[in-house]
């Protein structure tokens, strides 16, 4: 009886044991698919970090250049247009002052021919006026009107810088002829030209 | 002994659970320096950019200057031409 006891109490001894090995062991296996999966869950986390800061790093690089880029464009878009602007002041100077020159007669001559050609009328009147222009140098004008044309000469420049305009008597047609006018008209050609004169490689 | 042995498991776990948030701090932690050191070099070679844009402009603002000076004359000349006889 005494040694039937002792083998049972053994053999509970025994499955306890195994038992709290097996115990530990699941532990053990436990312990580790926790590290390893904290390890992994890190990773992913740490890379996840890593590409929001690239992507941010990229937006702020981005947003600087872009910001600083834009404002030089736009330096560089004025001054363009501060040196252009500075030489059509010198175009509409000399435009104005052409009374003073031998190129008058002929231009004057000329605006007038034009001005009376659009409005197509045997009766045109003519208004005439430039900076410094005398009676003596305006002489010229009355050869290309027609007969039953009519010139009124301005003291004053017309539209600041001089011209001609031409209509019928009725003041139906008219046509301007004047240097603000023309400068007005050839805008595009004008602006393309002094640009590629003086930005030109 | 099996309550023993329940006990230790618990405690391997538990201490082990501490280990990997341990480890996931430190972690990201890192990651974390990582990537403000990834946003500063951004910035700073951003700036680095900017300045070199600056320079770069400043170079063209002066060409157009030096060019205006020789030019001026002759495109003035060009538009009046333009102006008087097109």
């Amino acid at each position: 009886m005494s040694e039937s006891l002792e083998k049972l109490q053994n053999r509970i001894l025994s499955d306890a044991r195994l038992k709290a090995e097996g115990t530990i062991r699941e532990a053990q296996a436990k312990a580790q698919q926790i590290l390893e999966e904290a390890r992994q869950r890190a990773q992913k986390e740490s890379e996840e970090i890593i590409s929001k800061a690239k992507v941010e790093a990229e937006s702020v690089r981005r947003s600087i250049l872009s910001s600083k880029v834009r404002v030089n464009r736009l330096r560089i878009l004025e001054e363009k247009n501060r040196i252009v602007q500075d030489i059509i002041h010198n175009v509409q100077n000399q435009l104005s002052n052409i009374a003073r020159t031998d190129q008058f007669e002929n231009t004057a001559q000329r605006f007038v021919a034009e001005a009376v050609k659009a409005v197509e009328s045997e009766q045109p009147i003519v208004r005439i006026g430039f900076k410094d222009a005398t009676k003596k140098n305006l002489d010229g004008v009355s050869r290309v009107l027609p007969k039953g044309g009519k010139l009124v000469i301005d003291e004053k420049p017309i539209d600041d810088f001089g011209g001609v305009i031409a209509t019928d008597p009725e003041g139906r047609v008219v046509f301007n002829n004047t240097f603000k006018s023309r400068l007005e008209r050839l805008d595009n050609h004008l602006l393309t030209l002094i640009a590629s004169t003086v930005f030109a490689e | 002994m099996v309550d023993e042995a329940a006990a230790r498991a618990q405690k391997v776990i538990s201490e082990t659970r501490e280990q990997a948030e341990l480890i996931r701090q430190e972690a990201v932690a890192s990651a974390q320096g990582r990537g403000e050191g990834i946003l500063r070099e951004a910035k700073e070679k951003a700036e680095a950019e900017a300045r070199q844009s600056d320079q770069e402009t400043e170079q063209v603002l002066d060409t157009f200057r030096k060019l205006s000076d020789e030019r001026k004359a002759v495109a003035v000349g060009k538009a009046v031409e333009l102006i008087l006889n097109s």
